[in-house]
C-alpha cells in the first residue's frame, strides 16, 4: 500500500481554506496528499459534497475501491467543474488527503486526467 | 424549547434526523445556558434606524456574490481576529460571558481545526435548520441581492433560505423570535447597505465553530461595494446575554459569473448521511459508524 502511495507536498496543491471547509480534519492526514493512478467508476455531483469513486490497482494486483469528496457542486462550478467533468472509465491521477487509518477514503485535492486536464479541488 | 427537545430526544434515544448514532458520545451542550434571565439585560448598541440618517444614493448590489478566496474564503469563525477558527475560546476580540465560553468549548464543530464531524453538536448538521445571520455568509453558497424600494431580498443559493431587509419599516415592538430575526435596513454613503436585526431565536450557531447566542442577539451588518467585483461584509455581534461586549466579524465576497441557482444546496439528511457513510465512516476508528438512521 505504502509503495503505491507517493506523498506530495501539501502546499503546492491547495490553500488552507480548501482543507478547513471539509469535514474530516481529524481523520484524514491533511499534512500530505497521496498520489493514486486509477479509473473513475462513478461521479456524484451534489451536496453536501461531490463524491468521486475510483478504482486503483496496487502493485500486488489488488483492486482498491476509493471514494474522495470535494466541496459541493455550487462551489466546484466556481472552480470550473461541471457534473460531466469526470465520467466512468476516465483514467486519472488523483491527489487526496487519505484516512489516517488506511481506509480508502479521503478529501480530494486535485485530479489530472489522461489528456492533461487539471481539476483542482 | 430547543434545549428541552434536544435533551428529551437524547434522553429518550429518539432517532434524530442526522446524528443519532451514539448519544453517549455527543456532548449535551444544551445544558450549558445563561445563568440569568437575559430579558433583563439591555443591548449595548442602539437598535434600529438612526434618527438623523443622511440621504444616500442607492448602491448597486446586483449580481451574484461568492466567497472571495483571495480575501479569506468562507472561513470558520466569525471572529475578525480568528477567521480560521484556530483560537476558539481565546479570540482577543470576543469577551465571553462564562457560560458562553463553556458552551463554545463544549461544542464539536463539523469542520475546521477542532472538527469532530462524527460526534458534531452542530444543530444545522443535526436538523438541517437554517444557518441564520452571520453563519450563512460562511457557508459555501452564493447570494443575490434584489433591491426594491420596499425591501432588499437576500437570496441564498441554499435552502430555501432568504432574508427580507425592510427599508421603510421599523422593528416590531416585540418580534417573534425566529432563525433569521427581523431585519430593517438603509443605505449609507452611496456604497453601503446597513442591516439592523433583532428578534432571533437562540437555536443557531453564529459561525462554524459553535459560537452561541441568545434571543437578545442584535446584529448590525454592512454590505459595502468596494469595487466592481468585491463586496465587503462587516457584522457586529451585540448579544449581552452571551458576550460582555460587541465583537466584529468580517468577510469578503467576489462577483460570480457562473450563474445563479445552477445548483441549489438543499440540506438533506439523506445526502448528509450518504456522504458520511461513503467518505467518512470508513476512516473513523472511534466506533461511530453511522450518521443518522
Amino acid at each position: 500500500m505504502k509503495k503505491l502511495l507517493l506523498a506530495v507536498a501539501l502546499g503546492v496543491l491547495t490553500g488552507p481554506g480548501t482543507v478547513l471547509a471539509h469535514h474530516g480534519g481529524n481523520l484524514y492526514d491533511t499534512t500530505k496528499a497521496v498520489e493514486l493512478k486509477g479509473t473513475i467508476t462513478k461521479f456524484e455531483w451534489g451536496t453536501p459534497h461531490n463524491q468521486i469513486y475510483f478504482d486503483v490497482k496496487t502493485d500486488k494486483g489488488e483492486m482498491q475501491h476509493w471514494v474522495g469528496s470535494t466541496e459541493p457542486a455550487g462551489v466546484m462550478l466556481e472552480r470550473g467543474w461541471t457534473r460531466k467533468s469526470l465520467l466512468p472509465g476516465d483514467a486519472v491521477t488523483v491527489y487526496i488527503f487519505a484516512a489516517k487509518n488506511g481506509a480508502t477514503v479521503g478529501n480530494l485535492q486535485k485530479i489530472v486526467k489522461a489528456d492533461g486536464t487539471v481539476l483542482s479541488a | 424549547m430547543k434545549r428541552l427537545f434536544y435533551a428529551m430526544a437524547l434522553a429518550a434515544g429518539l432517532s434524530l434526523p442526522a446524528v443519532a448514532q451514539d448519544p453517549a458520545k455527543i456532548p449535551d451542550t444544551s445544558k450549558i445556558v445563561p445563568p440569568m434571565d437575559v430579558s433583563t439585560l439591555k443591548n449595548y448598541l442602539p437598535v434600529g434606524r438612526p434618527a438623523n440618517l443622511k440621504p444616500s444614493a442607492i448602491p448597486d448590489l446586483s449580481g451574484d456574490w461568492a466567497a472571495d478566496n483571495k480575501r479569506g474564503g468562507f472561513g470558520q469563525s466569525l471572529s475578525a481576529a480568528d477567521p480560521g477558527g484556530r483560537m476558539r475560546g481565546k479570540e482577543p476580540d470576543i469577551k465571553y460571558l462564562p457560560w458562553a465560553l463553556q458552551r463554545t468549548l463544549a461544542e464539536n464543530p463539523p469542520t475546521g481545526p477542532d472538527a469532530k464531524y462524527e460526534v458534531t453538536t452542530d444543530p444545522q448538521m443535526h436538523y438541517c435548520e437554517p444557518h441564520g445571520v452571520g453563519r450563512i455568509y460562511m457557508h459555501p453558497v452564493k447570494a443575490r441581492y434584489v433591491q426594491t424600494p420596499e425591501a432588499v431580498y437576500i437570496l441564498h443559493e441554499m435552502g430555501p433560505a432568504f432574508r427580507v431587509v425592510w427599508l421603510q419599516a421599523d422593528h416590531p415592538a416585540d418580534p417573534d423570535p425566529q432563525y433569521w430575526g427581523h431585519s430593517i435596513g438603509w443605505y449609507e454613503g452611496g456604497d453601503t447597505l446597513v442591516v439592523d436585526s433583532v428578534g432571533f431565536n437562540d437555536r443557531s450557531w453564529l459561525d462554524q465553530v459553535g459560537h452561541p447566542h441568545t434571543e437578545k442577539l442584535h446584529t448590525i451588518e454592512r454590505f459595502k461595494r468596494i469595487g466592481a467585483d468585491v463586496l465587503e461584509y462587516d457584522i457586529t455581534i451585540d448579544d449581552p446575554g452571551a458576550y460582555a461586549a460587541p465583537w466584529p466579524g468580517h468577510r469578503n465576497f467576489i462577483k460570480s459569473t457562473t450563474g445563479f441557482m445552477r445548483y441549489m444546496w438543499v440540506c438533506s439528511v439523506r445526502d448528509n448521511n450518504e456522504h458520511y457513510q461513503n467518505t467518512f465512516a470508513p476512516g473513523n476508528d472511534s466506533g461511530v459508524t453511522t450518521f443518522g438512521k
